[in-house]
């Protein structure tokens, strides 16, 4: 029995947390009850309602009390593991659970908690942790529910990224030689920092350009582009030939009279081009006409002079960039993963969504990328069980927010928006979910969660409602806080999985061994696109963060602001990178 | 209620007929089997962490934890130093709206 309980040991180190060893009367009692402990238990474990908490009940409709003096009320009874017996524990009054440890012969002092499935060492007086214990009582509440995970869309694994070590690196004489006849050192005049520069309105397109300035100081794509990663010279020179034909195809679908004189669409390039311009020292305002020329030939639906949605630009310049290296790769690419094209390897994270069936508890899991999550900054009225919270119903307008400053009350958080599109939903009778065991639709319980979080998170804010009913679109002009750090931990699927089984050993969804994950999901803001006017005529401008210091680009103008006027601006787009991928005021002297 | 076979032979309180249950009791047990007292638990549980005292108790426990030491500290100690101050940092406005409830309940229920 021992080799069991050493094989326990040997699993203390888990999911980054060191949990301590099992106390002297747990591995005692481990040793005592053979090789499964806890089979007796497994009968007594009680789910209700579907998704609810684990209780212990040894029939459905017991109401568990005491022994010792009946109460039925206490928060905390126990039974014992040894006999069964229900006693209560009441610190600092008197325990009935550690008495009935003394009182019994050695073997009694293991209990567990009758309403939350944990297990208690009445002797130590603590909350004790078992990995068998804990696999069971999950396990079998996903095994009652027959949780099902659409194996197709699960991500295999996301490849544990190797941490490399950071080498500082400083060129020698043959590099500098090399550097110096090679290149021309770029000027900084100004005390700006770098790429810092104006794009002109080319007709209604701050849509364009708020995004762009954004993407062109996102720090990973902003590195890969400098450091030449995808050069157009060169890819013009190898794609040339071969792109010609099927950009020729392309371009006899999408309408465009000059398909041949402009054959070769690659977005990337237009991009790479656009960030040599911006990052040439040059203040100038720059027009980035080619840009708008391919994006336009990649999305012809939307190529006109009219205004059109930043978000929709976002997502369909990705996509653009995205399509090009499919084509050219002829490899199947799964989005989320690290091996994508660059604008997946930056913005792409993956969601995953369970939806639970009320009647039959069943549960099917699927996990989707995304390349950014869009919020709702306010619930519906009615229809999902998530406006029943006080916090929406405390919501109040911008003026009487004025009058009761430092309350929480009535201003919306990025925070709040999270929590709300995590928080588990109820999918009433008109929305109902077709349940694969019942195999008839059911109401349903939806609950969204975030897998794997991408290098840099884009939010976006609902603010163009559009409601079918009124056969009418408002602009939604409530002003939402955002901070300019923020820990996504609460919204990861291994926290939200957490918390619908309680404190537990075991390893969740997205749980992996290896302490950078917990680095990875504190973020830093550097970009806000904001929107100002009304949902046909409007104005995008965009902020960026730079060394810890705020900059308006407006179109053409660019200038310094003090960080309030961004708290109070009306964001659209929050663009958060990875803290350990922000550049702090240091970037500068670096340069220097 | 059915008795483990190896149950000690302790006396049991509610199966004794001498004892009349309090009215509490039969509150408690009617809130028990209906699954009302597990909907107001989980009610219970929505509004104190919208009311931000889950993450003031969670902060409270994590100094308690670091001044004493993490291998000092059992959930007992934890459940002792934390819980006067958190029974007297329940907002009276939830207080109410679980009374409410309970009220209902028991209208209903005809008790």
């Amino acid at each position: 029995m021992s080799s069991k309980i050493n094989h326990h040991h040997h699993h203390h180190r888990f999911n980054t947390q060191i949990f301590p060893p099992p106390c002297p009367h747990l591995a005692e009692f481990r040793a005592r009850n053979g090789s499964k402990p806890f089979r007796a238990l497994q009968d007594c474990l009680r789910v209700k309602p579907p998704g609810g908490r684990a209780a212990i009940r040894r029939d459905p409709s017991e109401v568990p009390r005491c022994g010792a003096c009946g109460e039925s009320a206490r928060p905390r009874l126990y039974a014992c593991l040894a006999c069964a017996a229900i006693s209560c524990h009441a610190p600092p009054g008197p325990s009935h659970a550690a008495a009935h440890a003394t009182s019994m012969p050695p073997g009694h002092e293991i209990a567990v908690d009758v309403d939350r499935a944990e297990i208690f060492c009445c002797a130590c007086r603590d909350q004790v942790y078992d990995r068998d214990f804990d696999a069971a009582v999950v396990l079998s509440q996903t095994a009652t529910l027959k949780s099902a995970t659409i194996q197709s869309a699960k991500p295999e694994n996301l490849r544990k990224r190797r941490r490399v070590d950071y080498r500082p690196w400083s060129p020698d004489i043959r590099d500098r030689v090399l550097m110096e006849t090679g290149s021309s050192p770029l000027e900084n005049g100004s005390d700006l920092p770098r790429g810092l520069r104006g794009l002109n309105n080319l007709g209604n397109t701050c849509f364009m350009n708020s995004v762009l300035q954004a993407l062109l100081h996102t720090p990973p794509l902003r590195n890969y582009f400098l450091s030449d990663r995808h050069n157009r010279y060169y890819c013009k020179k190898k794609n040339g030939v071969s792109n010609s034909n099927a950009g020729g195809k392309r371009n006899v679908g999408t309408a465009d009279g000059h398909g041949n004189k402009n054959a070769r669409l690659c977005l990337a390039c237009d991009m790479d081009a656009m960030f040599s311009a911006v990052f040439s020292g040059d203040r100038k305002p720059y027009s980035p006409a080619k840009f708008l020329y391919s994006w336009w030939q990649h999305a012809s639906n939307l190529a006109s002079y009219e205004q059109q949605d930043a978000h929709e630009f976002f997502i369909s310049m990705l996509d653009g960039i995205h399509e090009n290296v499919e084509k050219d790769r002829h490899k199947p690419h799964s989005q989320g993963h690290g091996d994508c094209c660059i604008a997946h390897r930056v913005f792409s994270g993956i969601l995953r969504s369970d939806v639970m069936c009320m009647t039959c508890g069943f549960t099917s899991t699927t996990y989707d990328p995304c390349v950014d999550i869009s919020l709702d900054l306010e619930p519906h009225q009615g229809g999902s069980s998530k406006s029943v919270s006080t916090k929406t119903h405390h919501s109040c307008n911008g003026e009487v927010d004025g009058m009761n400053p430092g309350q929480n009350c009535g201003i919306s958080t990025l925070m709040g928006c999270l929590d709300r599109f995590t928080r588990p939903e109820r999918l009433g009778a008109d929305q109902k979910f077709f349940c694969q065991q019942c195999q008839v639709r059911q109401e349903s319980l939806k609950q969204m969660s975030i897998r794997k979080l991408p290098l840099v998170s884009c939010f976006h804010i609902k603010r163009f409602e559009h409601s079918s009913i009124r056969k009418m679109s408002r602009k939604v002009d409530r002003y939402l806080q955002f901070p300019f750090s923020l820990d996504m931990t609460p919204y990861l699927s291994s926290s939200i999985l957490r918390n619908r089984f309680g404190n537990r050993i075991f390893p969740f969804d997205g749980d992996e061994p290896d302490a950078s994950n917990e680095m990875s999901s504190e973020f830093e803001l550097f970009a806000v696109v904001t929107h100002t006017g009304k949902l046909d005529a409007g104005h995008y401008v965009t902020y960026l963060r730079l060394s810890n210091q705020w900059y308006k680009c407006d179109d053409a103008w660019v200038t310094q602001v003090n960080e309030n006027i961004v708290r109070a601006a009306q964001g659209y787009m929050m663009f958060y990178v990875q803290k350990m991928l922000y550049y702090k005021a240091s970037e500068n002297r670096a340069v220097s | 209620m059915r008795n483990s076979v190896n149950r000690p032979p302790t006396p049991d309180a509610a199966e004794d007929p001498g004892k009349e249950p309090t009215l509490q009791e039969i509150i408690n047990i009617k809130l028990i089997e209906s699954g009302e007292k597990e909907r107001l638990m989980e009610l219970l549980r929505e509004r104190l962490i919208e009311c931000g005292w889950k993450d003031e108790m969670k902060a409270l426990c994590r100094a308690f934890i670091k001044k004493k030491g993490r291998s000092n500290v059992t959930v007992d100690d934890l459940v002792h130093v934390i819980t006067p101050k958190g029974r007297a940092s329940i907002p009276d406005s939830i207080k109410a709206e679980l009374l409410q409830r309970i009220r209902a309940f028991l209208v209903q229920a005809a008790v």
